[in-house]
């Protein structure tokens, strides 16, 4: 497969809008919650999307934002003649309510830690994640630091 | 001697080091006062309090504290062994102020990797949440005398992170610290100096012997 024709495939997509390219060889797509979990099956097993990069939670006020990067490492897809290595870029929008979408830690098993982090620090939660515990913070932390509504309290111990 | 004849025999029972001569409340304790059945903590507890009870009697306490209490204090101004615990980038400095340039061994400071033979805990970074408990359990296992040095901002109050979530606002919130380095990072000189001022600090508190009385 060629770098054009995945982006010709990605267009003809269901739930996947707002294409664009980054760079040369990163593309940036905007993709709906409730297909995601097919959208990424396709990638690993027919876009030659083998490595899951990075998982990102960003809180955009009201709404959370999850920001996938997939790479393709093995050169299958080729970006004009040059050897550079395909990126995608997937954007997901979660509401602030429930913020919960389908784990990919099945398919990419790198993914898990990423995914552990979001929920640690963003408080997203991955369905069908086999191990969904805290891995920054310490066990029995209240609440998720990273979101911008989050109030610290400073601790202190009588010695 | 067989330990049975020692347990019947309530003088040697009683013990020199145990406060009270009532017999039926020395029956009740058990192996309060029989050294034999002493567990191995219980037992130089039981031999601290006697010696400590035999010099206090005899007046030998006031001279033996006199003469040995300057020989004591010299030996832990002159090695006070630091644990070798690296947080953050302090601890790069901390190596630093071992190697040859600031030969810091020259201070009698030879580093240790376990507590358990350490004098000094230097804090050397800031401490988040999930690591506090367990440099307090470091700090517990160190034996007495021991001391802790702060060092750098983090150490000292938090410093870039003392509003932080995970970070400690300060060594000294959960632990008992007696010298602060002021510095980001602390210099070798720097930290040189601190220990020199931890030297003074040995030398005018001057525990001797008697140190836990």
């Amino acid at each position: 497969m060629n770098f054009k024709e995945l982006q010709k495939q990605l267009k003809a997509m269901e739930g996947v809008s707002k294409l664009s390219l980054v760079r040369d060889n990163v593309i940036k797509i905007d993709l709906e919650r409730s297909t995601s979990k097919d959208f990424f099956i396709k990638m690993k097993e027919e876009c030659y999307f083998e490595h899951c990069s990075l998982i990102t939670a960003i809180d955009n006020q009201p709404n959370f934002e999850l920001v996938y990067h997939l790479s393709c490492l093995s050169g299958e897809l080729k970006v004009g003649d040059t050897k550079m290595a395909a990126m995608l870029e997937v954007h997901v929008n979660l509401e602030r309510d429930s913020p919960s979408i389908d784990s990919v830690s099945d398919l990419w098993f790198g993914a898990n830690w990423h995914e552990r982090e979001a929920f640690d620090l963003m408080g997203i939660y991955f369905i069908g994640h086999p191990d969904l515990r805290r891995v920054l913070l310490p066990e029995g932390f209240a609440g998720h630091p990273l979101r911008k509504d989050y109030v610290y309290e400073i601790h202190e111990e009588e010695w | 001697m067989s330990a049975k004849g020692i347990r019947g025999n309530i003088d040697l029972r009683r013990g020199l080091g145990s406060k009270t001569t009532d017999r039926e409340k020395i029956m009740e304790d058990g192996p309060a006062g029989d050294w034999l059945a002493l567990r191995s903590d219980q037992l130089l507890k039981w031999i601290d309090d006697a010696v400590y009870n035999a010099s206090e009697a005899t007046g030998m306490r006031e001279v033996v504290d006199r003469v040995t209490r300057p020989i004591f204090n010299f030996a832990q101004r002159f090695s006070p062994h630091p644990l070798h615990f690296g947080i953050m980038c302090c601890a790069i400095e901390m190596g630093q102020a071992s190697a040859p340039d600031h030969d810091i061994d020259r201070l009698g400071l030879v580093y240790r990797s376990s507590p358990r033979q350490c004098d000094v805990l230097i804090v050397n970074g800031p401490v988040c949440e999930k690591l506090r408990p367990k440099l307090k359990t470091l700090y517990e296992q160190m034996p007495e005398p021991k001391w802790v040095i702060a060092m750098g901002e983090c150490a000292i109050s938090g410093g870039p992170y003392w509003d932080s979530y995970s970070v400690v606002a300060g060594a000294d919130t959960f632990m008992p610290v007696d010298v602060y380095i002021p510095g980001c990072p602390v210099r070798p000189e720097a930290l040189m100096h601190g220990f020199l001022t931890l030297q003074k600090k040995i030398r005018e508190k001057e525990p001797g012997m008697f140190l836990r009385r």
